[in-house]
């Protein structure tokens, strides 16, 4: 027996917000007397930390410190339209709703701060909850002034709201044109994994992940989707399966411990790298991260396989059963011609195509699948 | 710019992990029931008999309802894309899948719920079920519903489909030709914290639901339409929630206590066990993907064709959404001018497959960059540089034909090959995403190259466009 080594690379692009667009995301906002910022969305924060990164952008669009700012998301009656905290959005287009809204907060703090200062609203500016005479600092009133004034003494609200929503596109039916997502994000991968010849057993010792991001909102949190996205990655690579005689239904386990995700015990060596090209819809530059975290690792850790012991497992996960069966079989493509055909055997030819059978239909005269091979 | 960029700890981060924060289950109100279901032992049956009546008169039971309590039984979770609806929310005169739900019990313990559910009368009568997507139109096999075992987009066209540039010719003239097929497996989300909702109905008839739903307003409007009430009947409570991943998009929980709740005139909570969330609840979908490549010695891509075949278990739910979300994907971070992509939703006798995080691009990016790295392997090049060749580039078109405005595949490879300490030869590490010229735009990428349009939306000097908002 021997454990070997090898190492596999990965790239891959990802969506932000729902494919074909129109779903859209609506906030409002509120300043009380005292300077602090009510936000209210219908956003879902499932453990992210979205709520966080909200504040983080209402904050800036408006000009106040971050813990002024509260994010009510609690019920629909308060909080308006999020279509919802799936699809890579939350940041992007739930945060585009937020920042409009900041905004618009904001213009209404700077014409009532005109108001006050007797300066034109176009010559204000807000910054670290002051509102400033740009050029002259120094004639500057607090944003708490301006939200008590208005309240107290002006008798105005103090509200601004906002909406955002990649519109729905329909595909052509023939060729699929159509645009449809309001950014991309990319990541890189590599993987290093160590493959136990006698067990099947692959163990990953480093993971190299580079995402492209926009702009970090907030640093730590992206960090958090990249090492959550990583384990949830491996178990998709190496571990994870509902039905482990697929297309048999017999289920892996009804608990955890029968299912066996991934635990901390199998987190890798991690080095994350997130770049920062800003994108110029996002909030700030952000593009999403979210879901695409666990997208990378599992073609890059099948590919350390391969270069570990030269063996391609094309089903996943890659676990120590079918690593054991590559490795004795030591199946190679057919070659016919300029064809090379990997994995003859799994494909819908192998199971379904009797002879005669013609591109799109069968013997029968019914549907066929189109396969990759057909004459076009 | 403070508060952007810098590391703020998570508001909630010291109550979750504490257990201070508040979650659905932590919500008790007075006069609430609990409720527990009667699921499918089997994958496929027709229901020849229900009767609830001994159910019904079982200590501490308030309410047993069954699919015609529900006031519509039949709503698809995306009507508002033009799927058509096909799951019942309790079944009706047939199961399609173990687990599936056919009646459900409110009662003042759990305990008793569970007790009366077992008190339920149901008669079967098994079929043979369907099971391998790739045999969904070979002859003699069962038939998972009244329709086929394949999604039809249109109605003379099962598939969703990209037709991009000259395949054919890109095939003729390929040197290599190499195939593959590859099967990623269907997994759980397995959140923490399984999905719950507690309905109750006011004073006036509106209904509050505390719910688990990732998505308050899409599960509302799911809801409105099972009760035929407006969406202003209706108050949705939530927002915090113990991980989602995709599973808490299906919108059950809350509809079913909602009827519960109506009939039994009490407060009704459903909370899912462990064992109904791994072996009730959607997975992530098992797919088979088949690519064949048509590629040169040195190492362009010249035309890719795929055929998908996603198994969306025995009904819709989201399948249609992900078949075109991955289609669109299939040519991964690549310029690839010429394509045929074939995705087909199949049916079959499995727990419904739905969102989970990466839907419908977790599956191709593992396709398409295993794929990548075997025409490596078949080519003799090294994996970085034919994906640093083909890497998508200013003004390169999508399989959907958008250009791209501006690509970081380039970008992010250079940046995991710097991080993973990997030496790359200069010509590859001087490569930017800088429109294609020169030796990096071969013949067969010329045609395809369009100017990137402008963004319908775009921020301006960090200001939103205010222009198409409220």
């Amino acid at each position: 027996m021997a454990v070997h080594r090898g190492r596999g690379i990965a790239a891959i692009e990802y969506p932000t917000g729902m494919n074909q667009g129109g779903d859209p995301s609506q906030a409002w906002i509120k300043i009380q007397p005292d300077g602090h910022v009510d936000v209210f969305s219908g956003t879902v924060d499932l453990g992210q930390g979205s709520k966080t990164v909200h504040t983080q952008i209402a904050a800036d669009m408006i000009g106040v410190p971050h813990d002024w700012v509260t994010m009510n998301n609690n019920d629909t009656d308060s909080s308006p339209v999020s279509f919802g905290t799936f699809a890579s959005r939350g940041t992007f287009i739930d945060g585009n709703a937020i920042a409009v809204a900041a905004y618009r907060a904001r213009q209404r703090l700077l014409e009532l701060a005109s108001r006050m200062l007797e300066v034109d609203a176009e010559d204000l500016e807000i910054a670290d909850g002051d509102v400033s005479v740009q050029g002259a600092p120094e004639r500057k009133v607090s944003v708490a002034e301006v939200t008590a004034t208005a309240s107290w003494t002006y008798g105005e609200m103090i509200v601004g709201s906002g909406a955002w929503m990649f519109p729905h596109v329909e595909p052509d039916k023939v060729t699929g044109e159509c645009e449809p997502h309001a950014a991309i994000s990319y990541a890189a991968c590599v993987a290093d994994v160590a493959v136990d010849d006698e067990t099947g057993e692959v163990v990953v010792e480093r993971l190299v992940q580079v995402y492209d991001v926009g702009r970090a909102i907030n640093p730590t949190l992206v960090d958090g989707q990249i090492q959550g996205g990583a384990i949830m990655g491996l178990g998709l690579a190496l571990l994870e399966e509902s039905f482990p005689y697929y297309p048999g239904t017999e289920h892996r386990g009804p608990e955890f411990g029968a299912y066996a995700a991934p635990a901390m015990v199998d987190l890798p060596e991690l080095r994350n790298v997130a770049l920062e090209d800003p994108d110029p819809v996002g909030p700030f530059g952000a593009k999403a991260i979210g879901e695409m975290a666990n997208n990378g690792q599992s073609p890059a850790i099948v590919a350390a396989i391969h270069d570990a012991v030269g063996v391609w497992v094309p089903e996943l996960p890659a676990k120590p059963e079918r690593v054991l069966r590559a490795l004795d079989e030591r199946r190679q493509p057919r070659r016919d011609g300029r064809r090379v055909i990997f994995d003859e055997h799994l494909s819908v030819a192998a199971v379904t195509v009797a002879p005669g059978d013609g591109p799109g239909q069968n013997a029968g005269g019914g549907w066929r699948f189109p396969l990759v091979s057909d004459p076009l | 710019m403070k508060a952007v960029g810098a590391n703020i700890a998570r508001y909630d981060g010291v109550a979750h992990v504490t257990g201070a924060s508040r979650f659905i289950d932590d919500v008790r109100l007075p006069g609430m029931l609990w409720a527990k279901a009667l699921r499918s032992p089997l994958a496929s049956a027709r229901i020849l008999r229900l009767s609830t009546a001994a159910a019904e008169a079982m200590p501490g039971v308030h309410a047993v309802v069954t699919h015609a309590d529900v006031p519509k039984n039949v709503v698809g979770h995306q009507e508002v894309w033009g799927i058509a609806a096909d799951e019942p929310l309790l079944a009706e005169d047939e199961v399609r899948y173990v687990g599936q739900i056919i009646a459900v019990v409110a009662a003042e313990t759990e305990a008793q719920a569970l007790a009366a559910v077992q008190a339920i009368e149901v008669a079967f009568e098994e079929r043979p079920v369907f099971l391998d997507v790739r045999r969904a139109w070979a002859s003699g096999e069962p038939q998972v519903a009244p329709d086929g075992n394949v999604y039809f987009y249109y109605p003379d066209q099962p598939q969703r489909q990209i037709r991009k540039g000259d395949v054919a010719g890109a095939f003729a003239r390929a040197d290599v030709i190499v195939e593959g097929s590859y099967r990623p497996a269907a997994i759980e989300q397995a959140p923490a914290e399984p999905a719950s909702a507690i309905s109750v109905v006011g004073h006036d008839g509106r209904v509050t639901i505390y719910s688990t739903s990732q998505a308050l307003y899409y599960s509302m409007e799911i809801t409105g339409r099972h009760l035929c009430l407006p969406t202003g009947r209706l108050k949705f409570v939530g927002g915090t929630v113990g991980g989602g991943f995709g599973g808490k998009l299906d919108t059950v929980t809350e509809p079913v206590t909602a009827v519960l709740a109506m009939k039994a005139r009490r407060p009704v909570k459903w909370r899912w066990t462990r064992e109904e969330e791994m072996l009730c609840s959607s997975t992530r979908a098992a797919w088979h993907i088949e690519i064949a490549d048509a590629v040169t010695r040195d190492g362009w891509i010249l035309g890719r064709r795929t055929l998908t075949l996603h198994d969306a278990g025995a009904y819709m739910r989201t399948s249609a959404y992900a078949c075109s979300k991955h289609t669109f994907h299939l040519a991964g971070a690549y310029s690839i001018p010429a394509c045929a992509f074939n995705t087909f939703v199949v049916k079959t006798n499995r727990v419904p497959s739905a969102a989970m995080r990466g839907f419908g691009v977790t599956s191709a990016s593992f396709a398409i960059e295993t794929h990548m790295n075997r025409v490596a392997e078949v080519i003799g090049m090294s994996p970085w540089e034919l994906r640093l060749k083909n890497a998508n580039r200013v003004a390169d078109t999508s399989p959907s034909r958008v250009a791209y405005a501006n690509p970081s595949t380039v970008t992010t490879l250079l940046g995991a090959a710097q991080a993973a300490g990997v030496e790359l030869p200069a010509e590859l590490a001087c490569m930017t995403n800088a429109m294609r010229q020169g030796d990096l735009l071969p013949a067969h990428l010329v045609g395809q190259q369009r100017q990137p349009g402008p963004h319908l939306l775009a921020w301006r000097d960090g200001r939103p466009a205010l222009e198409g908002g409220n």
